[in-house]
């Protein structure tokens, strides 16, 4: 047990950074909450858990099919926040089509006077009763930022894990026609789902359930969830990186 | 998503020390009942899924009463989060201890975390490490129980190659965390009753029972399947009934609205 720790540091490190990057990120996702599915506050309209996991789960899912045609980590921590990116670029267009041709209201921030990017003016088109409504540029951009943080903290785990289980002879990609493809596979995404979960919770009780970017007040309060994720992801790093080693006995 | 209670400790009539004990030791016991009964037997690992179901939904309802900032779901899907971490180095480590392990392992992780929301992040709920604790326990346990209804042991490489390598985690992932995380969130509110929540909780633990009880026929064969669906329908409709009770009890007033009306009827 101890040799697969020691014999795996740097992967530990990775998983650990990796942990951090996807709490940070979090921070960079305009989550509005139920508040915003009701346009009553600026973001998207659900909660922080939902959004992380589905930018970070596609972002797995475009890093785990990269892999099998590379294995240079340039290359798949690349696909990976692509993926994310894409997958809360689209969720947030379309979120904006339904806030402005559905219900109607003028995307605006109520956090700041001027959107910093487009310089237009956000308060006089905030409603009365809300804290502003739809997705701002600002929040856009935003968005995109955090999706492209933790897509590439997700496919760092993700790779981190399988990188630990091939070191004990394991194969880390190739596809069969069976129906129990790829035991190293399963386990290294499920570890990292549960890292991921754990990474997308603990900012968000660190904000509060609702933020609207890195504009918003509440940004400044990151280093502490990064911290809590640090101490916790390096605690999930260790467990899962002897149970993958485990993987090479059976 | 809802942003949960009132902002103090929830009451109920059943005690919290109880209902730990209930999932506990419930929760071990099907577990391992079910590892080593005959693969027809498998049903056990449900029942204790279901207990530790029970125990998890009363966790969530005591640490979310306090008012989380953030939806009930978030703390379901962290303690399955911290349960599948948990309960697969468990397995690997421990062998014939392995779910005992996977507890002990879930339980730290669930501390440290609990006391980084409180210390840290400065969360301020006084109960937290402790909720933390049990949230993640129980849903270790309730990853264990529903693992032993599909792969019918909760041997290592038996779970790996039939819950892990096929996808069926990513299932009891989802369907675990809702029995956890569903009920305080569905009944929360200032008529929130412990009992009508945790019927809630059984109720959903016996639809977890019935789909994994599905997906067992992959490995187990049809009859083993047949039988994990058919507990699991029965408790499902036992549990149902006494949840519909428990809310007619606990409504004022409970009318049909009939059906919509007719083109016709509305002119």
């Amino acid at each position: 047990m101890m040799d697969a720790i020691l014999g795996n540091i740097i992967w530990m490190i990775a998983i650990t950074i990796g942990g951090a990057l996807i709490s940070w990120s979090v921070h960079f996702v305009p989550v509005g909450g139920a508040p915003a599915a009701m346009a009553q506050a600026t973001g998207i309209g659900t909660g922080t858990v939902q959004l992380a996991a589905g930018a970070g789960l596609t972002g797995l899912v475009s890093a785990g099919f990269m892999m099998n045609v590379t294995d240079n980590l340039a290359l798949i921590l690349a696909s990976g926040a692509v993926g994310a990116m894409i997958m809360i670029a689209v969720t947030m267009i379309v979120g904006t089509w339904v806030y402005v041709y559905g219900v109607g209201c003028v995307p605006s921030s109520a956090k700041v006077k001027y959107d910093p990017f487009t310089k237009y003016r956000q308060d006089l088109y905030v409603s009365q009763g809300t804290e502003g409504h739809g997705l701002p540029t600002v929040s856009f951009v935003s968005g995109v930022i955090g999706a492209a943080l933790g897509g590439i903290g997700g496919s760092l785990v993700y790779y981190s894990l399988i990188e630990v289980g091939m070191s004990v002879g394991l194969q880390g990609s190739g596809v069969t026609n069976s129906v129990t493809v790829n035991a190293l596979v399963a386990v290294a995404a499920i570890f990292a789902i549960g890292i991921f979960f754990v990474n997308a919770v603990i900012p968000s009780y660190n904000i509060g359930g609702t933020i609207e970017g890195f504009h918003d007040p509440k940004f400044k309060k990151w280093p502490k969830a990064v911290i809590s994720s640090l101490i916790a992801t390096l605690l999930c790093a260790i467990v899962a990186v002897i149970a993958i080693a485990q993987l090479g006995g059976i | 998503m809802s942003v949960g209670g009132a902002g103090g400790g929830a009451k109920g009539g059943y005690s919290p020390q109880n209902i730990m004990a209930l999932g506990i030791v419930g929760g071990l016991v099907g577990i391992y009942l079910g590892h080593y009964a005959p693969p027809a037997y498998s049903f056990f690992g449900g029942l204790g899924a279901i207990c530790a179901t029970v125990w998890g939904a009363d966790a969530v309802r005591r640490v979310a009463s306090y008012g989380l900032g953030t939806g009930v779901p978030s703390i379901g899907m962290l303690s399955l989060g911290m349960g599948i971490i948990a309960a697969l180095f468990g397995l690997a480590v421990g062998g014939i201890a392995g779910p005992i392990v996977a507890f002990i392992v879930a339980a730290i992780i669930g501390g440290v975390i609990g006391a980084l929301s409180n210390r840290v992040i400065g969360m301020g709920i006084p109960i937290m490490e402790q909720a933390m604790i049990e949230i993640s326990c129980a849903g270790t346990l309730v990853i264990l129980g529903l693992s032993v209804v599909i792969a019918g042991s909760f041997n290592y490489a038996a779970v790996v190659q039939y819950v892990v390598a096929n996808g069926y985690i990513a299932l009891i992932f989802i369907i675990g965390g809702m029995g956890i995380l569903h009920p305080f969130n569905a009944s929360l509110g200032p008529d929130e009753k412990q009992d009508r929540t945790l019927m809630l909780a059984v109720e959903k633990g016996a639809i977890a029972l019935i789909i994994t009880g599905f997906a067992s026929s992959l490995h187990e064969g049809l009859m083993a399947a047949g039988l994990n669906m058919l507990i699991g329908i029965v408790i499902w409709y036992v549990a149902f009934n006494k949840h519909y009770a428990l809310i007619k009890r606990d409504a004022y007033a409970v009318v049909g609205t009939g059906l919509l009306p007719s083109a016709e009827e509305l002119q």
